[in-house]
């Protein structure tokens, strides 16, 4: 029997996340976990703090994205204070969920996906970025791809006061309405960045969907995880990024529940195990059942291709035609083909800029009623939206002032993170073994985590000294076989 | 010289502790100096790509930001780093990873106006995981020394 290895997540990450892989006397993989950054004392720093202070707070919880962070935020202090915001307020807001989104969207497709799809998971790392993507597109593409990033960043400016940190969340409403002109403005740009959308499908499926090798990866086994999944959807039961129900659908596509966020907490645990700081999350209702896939298992999964297998379609036409079109090739609904996270956030990009498209025609967006004043204190609050990456939730309670007691943050990498080590431990049985770990092995490894683009202690600006990420190999007995350089 | 601008770029996370020291110091800078109109104070808890917007147009830009580093110089120790100091995420793990060095020469492919000298403050900090608006008493004492050095090296030649 071989020696039980416990790890000890005291030693302190030296960057922001650590990947550890086990390697058995055959040198092939045995296990891999997945290790975070913990930022600690989140809720002590809250408590006390007036609950409306909150979306000026948390857009500081990630300096890449702290759009989801404000809206969830501002969201939960609207049921804190029982205000339903007015219809424009919501359709404002929405507008600049979808601006964010287009672009976050863009920026993860082009800089993290491109490099191994355009340049080639077997390139030279030296050329595997989003410099050698430019290369081969050329300048013309990768200048409409920073184009549409200043399109929505001038829209996020406009409406947040101070992009990309926004500000102006209040409880009822939005802190300032839309003009005709920048109506005008704010159609041009949703109609470019439609353009773009179907540009970009265009471009992943010539390169990835009709080139064979790229497609037997997208769904080679190795990258295959069978979860359930979650995201939020509208009444239609249609995928929704801004609010909604959430819907959890088991592997085999049949709904397993349908709830307003506010109950989370009946439907969502949290798991704690000693490798990670990480609070692993499990569907509640069946119990804790361990790092494992399919039936049996009670890890779902969130983000790009979690919310369209969780849904029954998109919410606009052309993303709609797009998501039939990505089923009919991977074959099944739901896909369980992790890299197929990438196409689905290019559909999803799609979605988003139509629905800036529809909101820009809507009459109601120019009316001054942006904020509804009937605030009626309640001491509690749920704000979930779909951040990027998957669903966030940020949970308020407060006192008879409205002052926090309690605040608790679910964020996608920790729904994802069990996902996660299981996306890792299987790429890495796949293409490592013989203790054998060339770069380009391990690259194909870091495909299988790249995919969920996990937020990693972003909220922490410290240049690192030392590598954001290590992957670290380790025999039977613990012993450090090789580390992966990612200097910085 | 008129046309040469400078940006003081302060980056962190002023509510994790020393994270924020870049931005604390900028802040200290601005209480101190009456300023010069070729140089522009910005403050940024940003990230990734966002920092091509910031630097974009500057003839020099000055970043000041919190380090960790694993040798034997005390916390609040300034490094002065150039960016060459700094290695490139030559792969980046996730989006938000992007580095400054590898945003830079982004930058230049694009045709972007970027800066041609690039000067780090860099503090060194032994703490960032903890959420608090509070900089250990270490860390602070640094933040007005450090604000005076920039300030008198940017009310001399600029280069």
């Amino acid at each position: 029997m071989g020696k039980k290895l416990s790890i000890n997540p005291v030693t302190r990450l030296e960057g922001h996340g650590k990947i550890e892989i086990f390697l058995d006397d055959q040198g092939d993989v045995e296990d891999a976990y997945f290790q975070v950054t913990e930022l600690r004392g989140f809720e002590r720093f809250c408590i006390g703090r007036p609950v409306e202070e909150m979306p000026r707070i948390v857009p500081n919880i990630c300096g890449v994205c702290p759009t989801p962070h404000n809206m969830a935020s501002t969201k939960a202090v609207d049921k804190v204070y029982g205000v339903e915001p007015t219809i424009t307020a919501k359709l404002i807001r929405q507008l600049q969920y979808n601006a964010f989104y287009v672009e976050d969207h863009f920026i993860h497709f082009f800089f993290l996906a491109a490099p191994d799809f355009v340049v080639g998971p077997d390139a030279n790392p030296g050329e595997r970025n989003i410099l050698g993507v430019i290369q081969k597109v050329g300048m013309e593409i990768a200048g409409k791809v920073i184009e549409v990033r200043k399109r929505c960043r001038d829209i996020l400016r406009l409406l947040g006061s101070k992009a990309p940190h926004p500000e102006g969340g209040l409880p009822g409403g939005v802190s300032r309405g839309i003009s005709e002109e920048e109506r005008a403005i704010i159609k041009e740009t949703a109609d470019y960045a439609v353009e773009f959308s179907k540009f970009a499908l265009q471009l992943f499926k010539n390169v990835v969907v009709r080139n064979p090798k790229y497609l037997d990866l997208v769904l080679d086994d190795a990258y295959n995880l069978n979860t359930y999944y979650m995201g939020m959807v509208d009444d239609n039961k249609c995928v929704n990024f801004y609010d909604g129900n959430l819907r959890v659908v088991n592997p085999e596509g049949k709904e397993r529940a349908l709830f307003d966020p506010q109950f989370y907490t009946d439907h969502i645990a949290e798991w704690v195990e000693p490798w990670t700081y990480i609070r692993l999350t499990y569907l509640k209702v069946l119990g804790w059942q361990g790092l494992k896939e399919g039936f049996g298992s009670s890890l779902y999964r969130v983000g790009p291709l979690a919310r369209l297998n969780a849904s029954k379609g998109m919410a606009t036409p052309e993303a709609q035609a797009e998501y039939e079109e990505m089923y009919a090739v991977l074959g099944n609904k739901p896909a369980h083909h992790t890299l197929a996270f990438h196409w689905a956030r290019l559909i999803e990009a799609l979605q988003a800029a139509e629905d800036m498209q529809r909101i820009a025609g809507d009459p109601l967006l120019t009316s001054k009623d942006i904020r509804n004043m009937n605030l009626r204190l309640t001491k509690k609050g749920v704000g979930c939206v779909e951040a990027a990456r998957g669903t966030l939730i940020h949970h308020y309670e407060t006192d008879d002032r409205g002052l926090l007691t309690k605040a608790n943050l679910i964020v996608a990498t920790q729904h994802n993170a069990a996902p996660i080590c299981l996306s890792v431990k299987k790429a890495a049985k796949a293409f490592i073994k013989g203790g054998e770990a060339k770069e380009g092995l391990l690259n194909m490894v870091e495909m299988a985590f790249r995919a969920y683009d996990p937020c990693l202690g972003c909220a922490t600006h410290t240049l690192p000294g030392k590598m954001p990420l290590e992957i670290v190999l380790r025999d039977r007995e613990g012993n450090v076989v090789d580390r992966i350089g990612r200097d910085v | 010289m008129a046309s040469h601008k400078i940006l003081v770029l302060g980056l962190g996370n002023t509510i994790l502790g020393d994270d924020g020291v870049g931005i604390r110091v900028v802040r200290e800078m601005r209480r101190l100096w009456a300023g010069d109109p070729s140089v522009e104070l910005v403050e940024a808890s940003l990230g990734g790509m966002v920092l091509l917007d910031l630097i974009t147009g500057f003839d020099k830009v000055i970043v000041v930001d919190a380090i960790m580093a694993e040798d034997r110089k005390p916390a609040g120790f300034v490094y002065d780093l150039s960016l060459d100091d700094l290695g490139a995420l030559v792969v980046p793990y996730a989006s938000h990873a992007l580095d400054l060095k590898t945003t830079i020469e982004l930058g230049r492919r694009l045709g972007y106006k970027m800066p041609a000298t690039v000067a780090i403050h860099a503090v060194k900090i032994e703490e960032n995981t903890l959420f608090t608006e509070e900089l250990s008493p270490t860390v602070a004492a640094v933040v007005p020394l450090l604000a005076k050095r920039i300030i008198q090296d940017l009310d001399g030649p600029h280069s």
